[in-house]
């Protein structure tokens, strides 16, 4: 104790002018609007530099729940986006009566360099997943499930030489088929669009409502270029999909709830 | 109290009603006021107590920007340059110098000159930094410092060999 008291009055000339100082500081900053709001700019930006690191810091440890929650949240906010598709094809369809479940997964296998690509995603028969479910990304068209097990799923890649699946123009309604041909991760056919249709480069092509496996109007790609042969009355058209297959992590599973009641119109 | 005493109190009360009434008014150029309270620093006794210097300089400039609804800048600097005094004597007069007078006698000339010209030019530096507060305006700061401790200095030299006669 006596040593600290040493040490004040050792320096108390240094003290006494820091105190004032503060104080003086203090009444600078209320008679002047020009300091003050010099003084307060210069506090901002200590404090805010060292909360940035701090919250960069938090941030980084809560990673994995905000991943859960952005997930749980782009499963709704992906409904209500395909519902919106289904809505531009003037057709009057209410929130009840839109017949996908939508839910995310996560690739766990990818390819996409064999003649028939398969993925893995990590839902299965325990998550509600079953097979012939359209499985789609944020961008475009993943697959079809095509097996399941108690956590795992299978899913038919849409690049796979024998998987076809239903698309049509987004300005017109007019509809093919869409598969791939094997040679380019992004680049697929259209087939049986007559040449009765207006075709141009660009056009974006969507998921026709057609299938099964798809609700209307999931955006795939854009015409690349396309041919017409002489002999024939349907174009030979390439499309560049919107989605980049070798990257994908994230993808939701559309369950087509009215499924058993079309498999039974269409077997018997 | 004796007599050192009042006439510090009187110094004191005296410089600071006189810069605080007539000095500021002058404006000289459009801008310069000659700060004559800085004399009360200067010629304060050496060997008393730096503390109460340090006090009676934050009290000085206090009181002055009071009565000039100033916003603050008198009251830091003469609070800097009161702390800062010590040094500057050590500084300029040599560290074995024992001056028992209030006024600087038996000393070089170049000494006195250059211990004035430390105290007025740092005190304006700081006053106009604050004032100023920012490196932008810094031309303007050197500017006012220059001018303004050339004046003050004028004025406390004349001072000074006003009090020097009567001794």
């Amino acid at each position: 104790m006596r040593q600290l008291i040493n040490a004040i009055l050792k320096y108390k000339n240094t003290l006494i002018y820091l105190g004032l100082l503060i104080l003086s500081l203090i009444f600078l900053n209320q008679r002047s609007f020009y300091h003050q709001s010099i003084f307060s700019n210069a506090s901002l930006v200590l404090s805010s530099n060292f909360n940035l690191i701090g919250k960069n810091f938090a941030n980084y440890i809560d990673l994995a729940e905000q991943n859960e929650k952005l997930l749980a949240e782009n499963e709704k906010l992906k409904t209500l986006e395909l519902i919106q598709f289904g809505e531009q094809s003037q057709k009057n369809k209410t929130l009840d009566s839109f017949g996908f479940e939508v839910s995310t997964a996560r690739i766990i296998k990818n390819s996409y360099s064999n003649a028939r690509n398969y993925l893995i995603i990590d839902k299965g028969y325990r998550d509600g997943m079953e097979i012939e479910m359209g499985v789609i990304s944020s961008d475009g068209v993943i697959g079809v499930i095509n097996q399941v097990t108690s956590n795992f799923s299978s899913v038919l890649s849409i690049l796979h030489r024998d998987l076809k699946i239903n698309a049509g123009f987004k300005k017109n309604g007019a509809y093919g088929s869409l598969f791939w041909e094997g040679s380019h991760p992004r680049i697929m056919k259209l087939d049986d669009i007559s040449t009765l249709n207006p075709v141009a480069v660009g056009d974006t092509i969507v998921t026709g409502g057609m299938s099964d496996y798809f609700p209307y109007g999931i955006p795939i790609g854009t015409i690349l270029n396309f041919e017409k042969p002489k002999l024939e009355g349907y174009y030979d058209i390439e499309i560049e999909l919107f989605s980049n297959l070798t990257q994908k992590e994230f993808v939701y599973v559309v369950k087509n709830k009215k499924i058993d009641q079309l498999k039974q119109l269409i077997y018997e | 109290m004796n007599s050192d005493n009042i006439i510090s109190i009187f110094q004191f009360i005296f410089l600071l009603f006189l810069q605080a009434f007539l000095l500021n008014n002058i404006n000289l150029f459009g801008f310069i006021n000659p700060n004559l309270y800085l004399l009360f620093i200067v010629v304060f006794p050496l060997n008393s107590n730096s503390t109460l210097l340090i006090v009676l300089g934050f009290l000085l400039g206090l009181l002055l920007d009071l009565l000039t609804q100033g916003s603050g800048g008198h009251t830091i600097a003469s609070l800097t340059i009161a702390f800062l005094r010590p040094y500057i004597v050590k500084f300029s007069f040599g560290v074995n110098y024992e001056i028992p007078l209030g006024m600087i006698q038996g000393s070089l000339p170049s000494q006195r000159l250059l211990y004035l010209t430390l105290v007025i030019f740092v005190h304006h530096l700081v006053l106009f930094s604050v004032i100023y507060f920012s490196f932008d305006n810094i031309i303007t700061i050197i500017k006012n410092t220059l001018f303004t401790s050339f004046f003050t200095f004028i004025l406390i030299y004349i001072s000074l060999g006003l009090f020097k006669e009567k001794k």
